[in-house]
């Protein structure tokens, strides 16, 4: 097996009820790169993303076939969610900090999985706000609320929150549609960063930003992946005529 | 178009409008007259003396070692007791008591203390009853007296609320203790674990119609199964125990209510980084839920305090103080209980009012307090 390939995704069918949302998907998405997913509204891009957290579980009513393998091991039938999800995390669309301090948000996740000594948390909390950049910025108001930032600020301090818990694999589901362009590209360069420790995929609205910052991208439409390639070839040489409509902007 | 009909729409109109005012007035009349008679009648018995004094009116003879004490010129001072009397309604009673007066260390017939207290009645002296003496008379009676020891036969007046107001405080904690769990995690079976289908439609018809089933029944089914089944009597806990079942339907939706108020992607999220459904419970949605959940105890307190038909038939109208949570000894009547004992054995409708203005006070209070707890917290999260 390859060794860069993470997730190896095979013939994965979702179904709500009786509405088919994705359609034998295939992928490799691969080690310590960006991979992005774009498509117009409705196209199953968030929904995939969120089979390979296992999120998707606590929907009532969903079904799924077909596999997803993360190093080699099927995430469903071998794996229990709680622990996939200490290796796969997720940042949200809106930043939704929880109700509390910036320090116990960050510190959160370690205290779940039974993390208590001060010195060790109050480590992991510093080295996490420093990996997402915005240590400077609070590092004097760790005791404030987290919901007394700004929503760049609080959309870092998610990340933060994310990545205390060290997973391998950062899911991003449109994590800057929600913010100001300057805190966008402080969360794109920030994204750059972490590929170097992480792997991470980005669901996009946004095909600037997937241009800007991934290396692989794959272009989804009623859930199913119409192409799937390099950034740098699907942009300026899409094989399929629907991709080429997309980007050029003639629908979307 | 014609608009010649504007004299009859202004007319009709006016009449609507006075009727919508007439309507109102008469509401706040009604209730001002309620409130306004009740308190008429009770505010004159509401006092200190009211709220802390027995029900029953206590009988003792007591033994009192005299004192050299200093004479004064008041006829009604008691130099050797230490106490100055005073008539009222036939009766004479203690006034005063000197800080250092020998009946603070008075003796009942079975040597224990029994410290007399302002306002007891004197009604004999050693062997020589007093009745229809006047306090000078009574004073001079017990300053001719020589002996070094006095008995003397003192009734304590009763008329006081004491225990009704410790035992509905005993079946508030009770019943809150009680029901306050199980309500609060049935609440959160049902807005975090239970799958929407037939099963919770049923769970929810129940839920709702245990809150409308009329009080007196819940009274009913207390007698039958905790008085009487499984023996415990009139008692608090069987009080206690007809109504946490009374208050479970109000707790269980208004802590739904709270649970639901917080937003489903703190539960994403928490989930997001591997947390487990109770981790995520008892971390983030409890906390964030715990103000309504509050404001809900505070006004099931109301509903007990208030509750009437429940607790006759299952704490009893004795007024005492409950000592044990089952039998004989746990027996006790709430604020409410014995309002309907004296309207209904003594027809005392007085000391009834009396009563129902320390219902009323106490029920605005809570009223009070919960409002300014959700003030208090809808504060707090808006600074957030």
């Amino acid at each position: 097996m390859n060794d860069t390939v993470k997730f190896s995704v095979k013939d994965l069918d979702l179904y709500y009820g009786n509405f088919q949302a994705l359609k034998k998907i295939n992928m490799e998405i691969h080690k310590g790169k960006i991979t992005a997913f774009i498509g117009p509204s409705g196209c199953g891009k968030s929904t995939f993303l969120k089979t390979i957290n296992r999120m998707n579980d606590l929907i009532e009513g969903v079904k799924i076939t077909g596999s997803i393998t993360m190093d080699g091991v099927d995430i469903y039938k071998d794996m229990d969610a709680i622990q996939l999800r200490t290796r796969v995390g997720m940042v949200f669309q809106q930043p939704n900090p929880f109700p509390m301090s910036i320090y116990d948000n960050v510190a959160y996740g370690p205290r779940i999985h039974g993390i208590k000594k001060k010195s060790v948390l109050d480590e992991i909390v510093e080295r996490s706000l420093k990996q997402a950049a915005i240590w400077e910025e609070v590092k004097d108001k760790l005791k404030k609320s987290a919901l007394a930032v700004s929503g760049g600020q609080q959309q870092r301090i998610c990340i933060a929150r994310t990545l205390a818990i060290e997973p391998e694999v950062i899911l991003m589901d449109e994590p800057t549609s929600a913010l100001d362009p300057i805190s966008t590209l402080k969360i794109e360069d920030l994204a750059t960063e972490l590929k170097q420790h992480y792997s991470i995929i980005i669901v996009t609205h946004n095909m600037q930003q997937a241009g800007r910052i991934s290396d692989k991208t794959a272009f989804f439409l009623t859930g199913e992946v119409v192409e799937y390639g390099d950034t740098e070839q699907i942009f300026n040489k899409p094989r399929n005529k629907k991709t080429e409509d997309y980007i050029t902007g003639r629908f979307g | 178009m014609e608009k010649s009909n504007w004299n009859k729409r202004k007319w009709s109109d006016g009449v609507l409008k006075g009727l919508i005012y007439l309507s109102t007035a008469l509401t706040v009349a009604i209730l001002a007259i309620i409130i306004g008679f009740i308190l008429y009648k009770g505010i004159p018995g509401v006092n200190f003396n009211f709220l802390v004094r027995d029900w029953d009116s206590r009988t003792t003879f007591v033994n009192i070692n005299k004192q050299a004490g200093e004479a004064s010129t008041n006829p009604k001072y008691v130099a050797s007791l230490g106490i100055t009397l005073e008539d009222k309604d036939n009766a004479v009673y203690i006034k005063e008591i000197d800080s250092n007066s020998p009946v603070r260390n008075a003796l009942n017939m079975k040597e224990q203390l029994y410290e007399l207290k302002e306002s007891d009645i004197i009604t004999k002296v050693d062997k020589e009853n007093t009745d229809g003496m006047t306090a000078d008379e009574v004073a001079a009676f017990l300053t001719e007296n020589s002996d070094a020891v006095i008995r003397l036969k003192v009734i304590r007046p009763g008329g006081g609320i004491k225990q009704m107001l410790i035992s509905t405080i005993y079946i508030i904690i009770l019943t809150l203790v009680i029901a306050g769990p199980i309500g609060i995690s049935s609440a959160i079976y049902l807005n975090e674990y239970a799958r929407p289908g037939r099963v919770l439609r049923l769970i929810r018809f129940a839920i709702q119609n245990l809150a409308g089933i009329p009080s007196i029944i819940y009274g009913l089914f207390g007698m039958l199964v905790f008085v009487q089944l499984a023996k415990m009597q009139y008692s608090i806990l069987a009080g206690a125990l007809t109504l946490s079942i009374m208050l479970l339907p109000t707790i269980i939706s208004a802590t739904e209510e709270a649970l639901k108020e917080i937003p489903k992607v703190y539960r994403e999220s928490s989930f997001g980084l591997g947390a487990t459904k109770l981790q995520t419970i008892r971390r983030i949605i409890l906390p964030g839920a715990l103000p309504g959940i509050l404001v809900a105890m505070i006004l099931g307190i109301g509903r007990i305090v208030g509750e009437s038909a429940a607790l006759i038939w299952t704490a009893g109208t004795v007024a005492q103080i409950p000592i044990s949570l089952v039998g004989g000894e746990a027996a006790a009547a709430t604020l409410t209980t014995k309002m309907y004992w004296l309207i209904k054995e003594t027809g005392d409708l007085s000391a009834a009012s009396s009563i129902a203005v320390v219902l009323l006070i106490l029920i605005i209070a809570l009223n009070v307090a919960s409002k300014l707890i959700t003030r208090l917290f809808l504060r707090k999260k808006g600074t957030n």
